[in-house]
């Protein structure tokens, strides 16, 4: 199949990349010359999102927020202005779930189909191709786009009409903030009353308690690794989709909300590059204690 | 051997059932006579706690709270007026870490050894002997108890000194809170902006934000069963003791008391016996919406 790529950063680079290697042929576009893992391995590359649109039957992009997927669709020389009837769309970046059904309406306008497919699972996951894919859109489109995303992915769900993939992202990523930040009470709560945080941790895996984020976050809180992973700024952008998109909705999220002002606080402190599990950097300065400072204190006596 | 238990509740009469059927010699309390299920396989109903203490070389209390394991303990009759040196007292109930240091002390005291050793798992778990046990104490009364616990739970934890057991136990019950929390808020979020909450919850499960809670109480949430399961009225006990505790150690858990709070909006409106998954409730009074609701 014919299909283009735009945005080609840590995630869009390796997904595009096992586009080709599924024996596709790719035409890109991104704001950098492309680079040349790709075009060796004849990847084409074009000067605008117009001229991807006007070449591709499937035009997909992993670029990071909302106003850069408009700048890409209905900016000058942007692919809305090279699509025909019957191309695809498919928007891989995780943007406002409300902004997307506008989109979507604007490319069909033109008979042409629409999918929101964010995906979770980092970079390991976009070179592994075990992305979680969580698509908006028709059952016709995604029927027909659903070969590639096989090449990307491993989880991949039909969640509904347009928006709703984008809806689930955001419903993930309230999720990992707010038990990453569960994980930190617990384990900060657990140290400051003298127990040894590894071993609650250990006592907690079998039972109700647990979850990927004790597993993971929890051993990263324990041997203070704070190196990303996931950084703390693109986690920031996800709660303000979530936040911005509560108030359309007239709804209160309370401990979304909290789970910002720490982020806001770690990022004050010069954490905007921190692991997200740095959110229990923000709890610490608020018990003025660190985890495991006792178990360190013990080994140094 | 020969095993006491003080508290025949829902869940101390399982774990007690357990014991008498491993082989052991059972001296049971309670504050209503022993039921005939434990009777009729042999358990000895004893008139006081002390009474227990004097016959038994192990003791296990399973009560709702910290005063009540100290009436137990210290109260008229209670368990230390009947105590030799020699024997362990254990307690399983969830009660303050903080009181459970200075219970351990005064047992010490006494020439006893004390373990505290807290579970999860409700009376599903109890039942089944699959309890997670989280215990606090030395290594040798735990290894002394150890084929005891092994009756009753299955992840067995040492996790350090007397007190360090409650301790995990609060860590578990903020976890648990928390992420019910979590939860809900997405799945409200979701549905409310229009998607299939059922749908997101499984597109959710495989990735990071998959957990228990998202699996078991994710689907009460959807399919509103709020039949319990754990009452939100012991939730709100554990959280007491994260919260007076966090106070004492001066420590700040700012979603732990926002999880209290909606419990307390959830028992404002009736709500103290419903399954702590249902602390959606409250969120779902402040978007004025409820999740699965027919669209606008």
């Amino acid at each position: 199949m014919k299909v283009g790529f735009i945005g080609l950063g840590i995630m869009g680079r390796p997904m595009a990349s096992r586009l080709i290697e599924g024996g596709h042929e790719l035409y890109v576009h991104s704001h950098k010359p492309a680079p040349k893992e790709l075009t060796d391995k004849g990847a084409r590359d074009f000067r605008s999102g117009r001229e991807v649109a006007s070449q591709a039957e499937v035009i997909i992009t992993m670029v990071p927020d909302t106003p850069d997927v408009e700048q890409v669709l209905f900016g000058e020389n942007g692919v809305s202005s090279g699509l025909t009837q019957g191309k695809t769309v498919v928007d891989m970046s995780s943007i406002s779930p409300i902004a997307t059904k506008e989109f979507a309406k604007r490319i069909n306008q033109l008979g042409c189909e629409y999918l929101d497919a964010p995906v979770s699972g980092g970079e390991v996951g976009a070179k592994q191709g075990t992305l979680t894919i969580m698509v908006g859109g028709s059952e016709k489109t995604f029927a027909r786009v659903k070969p590639l995303f096989e090449l990307m992915g491993k989880n991949i769900t039909l969640v509904g009409a347009n928006g709703d993939g984008q809806t689930a992202k955001v419903a993930n990523q309230i999720i990992v903030a707010l038990t990453i930040e569960a994980v930190g009470e617990a384990l900060l709560f657990a140290s400051k009353a003298g127990a040894d945080p590894a071993k609650v941790r250990q006592a907690l895996m079998g039972g109700f308690a647990s979850s990927r984020i004790l597993e993971v976050h929890g051993e990263r809180m324990i041997k203070r690794t704070f190196d990303p992973g996931f950084r703390i700024a693109l986690h920031q952008k996800d709660l303000n989709l979530a936040l911005s998109s509560a108030r359309s909705l007239k709804m209160s999220l309370p401990n979304t909300a909290t789970c910002q002002e720490l982020f806001n606080a770690c990022a004050a402190h010069g954490g905007s590059a921190w692991d997200h599990s740095g959110m229990v950097r923000a709890l610490e300065d608020l018990a003025n204690f660190e985890i495991g400072s006792l178990e360190q204190q013990k080994g140094a006596a």
